[in-house]
């Protein structure tokens, strides 16, 4: 009896010890060995899928055949916003190479920046001056060149140009023409729709209407009159006048879009991928594209950055100018409709390939950006929460502003 | 923890009556002796296993979040990292943001857990009793966990959006109230949006627990009941109940702790809003780390959301060992 | 007992089942109906419970999709593998546990039980950092080995139930017959603990499956992605949400898994049979 227990004992744990070790030999296959035969290595991360992981790839392969000795790997972290820069910092955090080039929104470049993970590509040869102003800044929170805009996207208000004859000049008539299209065309729903979730979209619209009305994501100013005035706009266009469903509390610009798109919406803020989601649907041909009465307008661009411990900067520098060049620009903007960021690329092609783009130009004229701060995370996270109970009905536009502005001052303060 | 006494035969302690006073383990019968410490090495042989695993992959993050928790530790200054004793700690506790969230995920806790588990027996007991066409709905009300949490979270909100969901359309089409209301734009409605979603998953494995837990229960248990007059209600109460409550024990634990830890629904269907209104223990976590970048908080915030889970299991063992035992 | 009173509790009986049947399938029925949708149809907004024209559209880009069948197929084999090895350690740990006179069973079962409830946000960050020092990074060894967190907890308490559940008079029986523990353990409690054994299967299969956070953070080639990562990239471009694009995803990977859980079942078969105990 003894025997066969202190057998059986022996026979169980050299069992768990070898499977153990069958494990860990079969963990201990490694990553793949860096090719030695004169090509150059480097890794884009991207998040795309869909049309911009398509325009991204057909980029990545004219740049390799115009660059035979270098080999790009294109590495997909996440197409959420969030997790796609979780992932991005998880890898920079551990003080990994890899990736050498990657993308990042134009509010996340000072954090990045304070942390030290991008390369000086001033020190490479960046040109910011050919860039679109709004844009560019964003890639120099603290003068030097960090990162260059990939493509410049920017918010305005959507209109239906059939049932909407003259764009509003003032956010009453814009409530005003609303209401009157909505009355003209039965498959009309709402009047204005737009994004009202808790997420980063809210922040983006809620500018768009304070920059027209006169005031802004100023952080020492965020409890002003006019901020209060354009939140007060959106709450009452919901419970006041109507016009827009209680719905855009859980909207995210999908929502809006698809609104919009099928011809139930007359008015919606929206980015210009509403352009090419339109084609062929009921409302094609009738889509107009202007800023907030006022000249509203957020600008949010994707920025390319290097990181600072890549091994191969000189490599992933060819890969960042091809993506900004004239060439790949127009490409992407015919294929996914992301509006450039090189001045240069706004020329008589552009405007050929897809006309509508002289009307994103007009609306980033005026637009503005977001500040360029590195706690731009958790100080958009207290106008998110604020933004969000004003849409809900929870808190009144000034109460909910003030006590936004006292935290971020908080934040800033510390 | 046990409701069932296993332990074998008991070695025979030596007798004092008289002589003089025995050798240590002498008097017992040796063979008796070391059978029972073999057994119990082979058993710490079986158990090492899963506490080596369970260790092993969970031992460097605690240590590290508990580090994090006694340091100020901020990603965007990587290098700097003082010493700041329970600073962290106070801070955290003294937040009235942390109060609140906590006070909502505890009555969120208590209410779901209390509903699902109710449920989850209705649905045992169904599953248990023989039908014609058991395996189709047994597999029906595992379909469910096909679609993992996180898409199943996404579709939900889809669900409930009252443009291009069903639940507005079909409780209008139902003529039942609540058709107009944006769900997940109120301040409680927005909980029950949560509950739903999170049950849809979560009912089946209650489900699951306690017919595993049915299953183990003769049948003679229950002739015998009826032999001596009780009648269903009665054998349910007197006779299952009782022997359930090992897996009654396991579901109600693993789910009180699951639900304190709701997170993916959470940030899928509301992101804490509307306002802060859904805010939970674990959205707090995920705000030190991911929004503040603050790893010295989302340490101070893990360690402090894994002893109140040590004491809500504590409680929910509590609550079902309080009764007397029963064995089979 | 009248004719009556059994008339209304059968009634009642099929009213829960049917209520059951629903609120399981009614979503999933609202889910392939969406699959069902074109672009365009799903995008104008609920008109019905039925698509209006049914469109194979979105289960054609799926199923062409190279990046979609692969990542189902690396969760079948991660999933599989978790399942394997959690039934076979948690059952040797319930048994010990159970019968081995292990010293004090219940301390144990509560640090089986909080090494699973450490919040899975705050375990990611350290891990990435381990594994991949350790090259387990992108491997699938790694991910089998943090999914194990989800499902040996909960597998250990089920099947440690189930083997107190079991007397002990079965094994004294067989052990009195001369035969040695471990024949008595696989010819008489085997069987016997199959219901849980199976039990156990499914939910660390499916708990497994499950998966999101870690596969995220540790996975980073496409090739190795699971099906949540996939699924949730699918129907996703950076605004819009293709819904009918990832419901029908979602439909093609429920198919075996349903039929995967239909097969199991059968086999948790109901209660001790008379036969044993005798």
């Amino acid at each position: 009896m003894r025997h066969n227990i202190s057998r059986s004992a022996r026979r169980i744990t050299l069992f768990t010890a070898a499977t153990t070790a069958v494990l860990l030999t079969a963990a201990c296959s490694g990553p793949t060995d860096e090719a030695d035969d004169g090509v150059t290595t480097i890794v884009l991360a991207d998040a795309g899928l869909g049309t911009e992981a398509d325009a991204t790839a057909k980029a990545v392969e004219a740049f390799e055949s115009a660059n035979p000795d270098i080999d790009v790997k294109i590495e997909s972290l996440s197409t959420d916003g969030t997790q796609y820069m979780q992932q991005l910092r998880q890898r920079l955090v551990a003080g990994s190479t890899t990736p050498d080039v990657f993308k990042a929104a134009d509010i996340e470049i000072a954090s990045l920046a304070e942390s030290g993970w991008l390369y000086d590509l001033d020190s490479l040869g960046a040109d910011p001056d050919s860039f679109v102003p709004g844009a560019v800044k964003a890639g120099q929170p603290d003068g030097t060149t960090v990162a260059l805009p990939w493509f410049a996207n920017v918010e305005g208000v959507f209109y239906r140009t059939d049932l909407v004859p003259e764009f509003p000049a003032t956010p009453a008539d814009l409530v005003a023409a609303a209401k009157a299209g909505a009355a003209a065309d039965p498959a009309i729903e709402y009047g204005l729709a737009f994004e009202g979730a808790k997420y980063e979209g809210a922040v983006t619209v809620f500018n768009l209407v304070a920059t027209g009305m006169g005031g802004g994501l100023d952080l020492d100013n965020i409890a002003s009159d006019e901020n209060v005035a354009a939140l007060e706009f959106l709450h009452d266009a919901i419970y006041t006048e109507g016009i827009s469903p209680e719905a855009v509390n859980q909207w995210h610009e999908g929502e809006v879009q698809e609104a919009f798109s099928s011809g139930q919406t007359v008015f919606s803020t929206n980015w210009p991928f509403v352009f090419g989601a339109s084609a062929d649907g009921p409302v094609d041909g009738k889509i107009g594209f202007a800023p907030f009465p006022g000249g509203g307008g957020t600008i949010g661009s994707e920025m390319l950055g290097i990181n600072a411990k890549s091994e191969q900067a000189e490599a992933a520098w060819k890969l960042v100018q091809y993506l900004t060049s004239v060439e790949a620009q127009l490409a992407r903007a015919e294929a996914t409709g992301n509006p450039p960021s090189l001045l240069a690329a706004y020329n008589d092609e552009l405007f050929e390939i897809a006309p509508y783009f002289a009307q994103v130009a007009a609306v980033a004229e005026n637009a503005t950006s977001r500040p360029s701060t590195p706690k731009y995370t958790e100080i958009s996270a207290e106008l998110q929460t604020a933004l969000s109970s004003v849409f809900a009905n929870l808190a009144e536009p000034r109460a909910a502003l003030e006590e936004a502005a006292e935290k971020i001052s908080e934040i800033n303060g510390s | 923890m046990s409701t069932v006494s296993t332990r074998g035969p008991r070695a025979v302690p030596p007798s004092r009556a008289g002589g003089p006073p025995p050798r240590r383990r002498t008097h017992q019968t040796p063979r008796r002796r070391t059978q029972e410490d073999s057994a119990r090495r082979l058993g710490n042989a079986l158990v090492a296993p899963v506490l080596l695993v369970l260790l092993a992959i969970t031992a460097y993050p605690l240590v590290n979040n508990l580090w994090n928790s006694f340091h100020q530790v901020i990603l965007t200054k990587p290098g700097e990292t003082p010493w700041v004793g329970i600073d962290n700690y106070t801070r955290l506790l003294g937040d009235p943001d942390f109060t609140d969230s906590l006070t909502r995920t505890l009555v969120y806790t208590v209410i779901s857990v209390v509903l699902q588990i109710g449920l989850g027996v209705v649905v045992a007991l169904v599953l248990h009793h023989e039908f014609r066409g058991r395996g189709f709905v047994r597999a029906a009300v595992l379909i469910p966990w096909a679609v993992p949490t996180v898409v199943s979270a996404l579709l939900w909100r889809q669900m409930f959006d009252p443009r291009n969901g069903f639940v507005n359309y079909v409780l209008g089409a139902l003529n039942l109230p609540g058709s107009d209301i944006t769900w997940l734009a109120g301040e409680w409605t927005a909980w029950v949006a949560i509950f739903v979603a999170d049950s849809w998953k979560t009912v089946p494995f209650v489900a699951i627990l306690v017919l595993a837990g049915l299953q183990v229960i003769p049948s003679e248990i229950y002739e015998a009941g009826t032999i001596d007059g009780a009648n269903r209600w009665q054998s349910f109460w007197r006779l299952t109940v009782p022997l359930l409550k090992p897996a009654l024990l396991t579901a109600l634990v693993f789910r009180v702790l699951q639900s304190f830890l709701i997170f993916d629904v959470i940030f899928a269907m509301t992101v804490g809003g509307p306002g802060d209104t859904t805010e939970t223990v674990t959205y707090l976590n995920w705000e030190a780390f991911l929004v503040r970048s603050d790893f010295g908080a989302g340490g101070a915030t893990s360690i402090t959301i894994v002893v109140i889970s040590l004491a809500l299991a504590g409680l929910a063992t509590l609550a079902i060992r309080v009764r007397k035992e029963d064995t089979l | 007992m009248n004719d009556r009173g059994i008339t209304w509790q059968r009634m009642g009986f099929w009213v829960v089942v049917a209520f059951i049947l629903i609120g399981s399938l009614f979503p999933f029925w609202w889910i392939v109906k969406t699959s069902l949708q074109s672009n365009q149809e799903f995008q104008a907004g609920t008109k019905g419970l039925l698509p209006e024209q049914v469109s194979f559209d979105a289960y054609v880009q799926v199923l062409s999709d190279p990046d979609f069948l692969r990542p189902v197929l690396n969760s079948f084999v991660i999933c599989a593998a978790v399942t394997v090895i959690t039934v076979l350690i948690a059952s040797l740990a319930a048994y010990g546990l159970a019968r081995m006179h292990v010293r004090r069973p219940s301390v144990i079962l509560g640090v089986i039980l909080l090494t699973g409830f450490f919040p899975v946000l705050a375990m990611v960050g350290p891990l990435f950092l381990v594994y991949r020092s350790l090259n387990l990074l992108d491997t699938f060894p790694g991910l089998i080995a943090a999914d194990l967190v989800y499902t040996l907890p909960i597998a250990t308490w089920l099947l440690y139930n189930f083997f107190t559940q079991i007397p002990s008079s079965l094994e004294e029986a067989a052990l009195i017959d001369g035969a040695s523990r471990m024949q008595a353990l696989r010819m008489i409690i085997v069987p016997v603990a199959v219901p849980g054994v199976f039990t156990a299967a499914i939910l660390s299969f499916i708990l497994a499956w499950n998966d999101f956070a870690f596969a995220l953070s540790f996975l980073q080639t496409p090739e190795r992605f699971t099906a949540p990562l996939a699924l949730v990239n699918l129907g996703q471009s950076q605004f819009q949400v293709f819904y009918n694009i990832i419901d029908a995803a979602v439909v093609v990977i429920s198919l075996p898994v349903a039929l995967l859980v239909l097969f199991a079942q059968r086999r948790i078969v109901s209660g001790l049979t008379a036969g044993a105990v005798k």
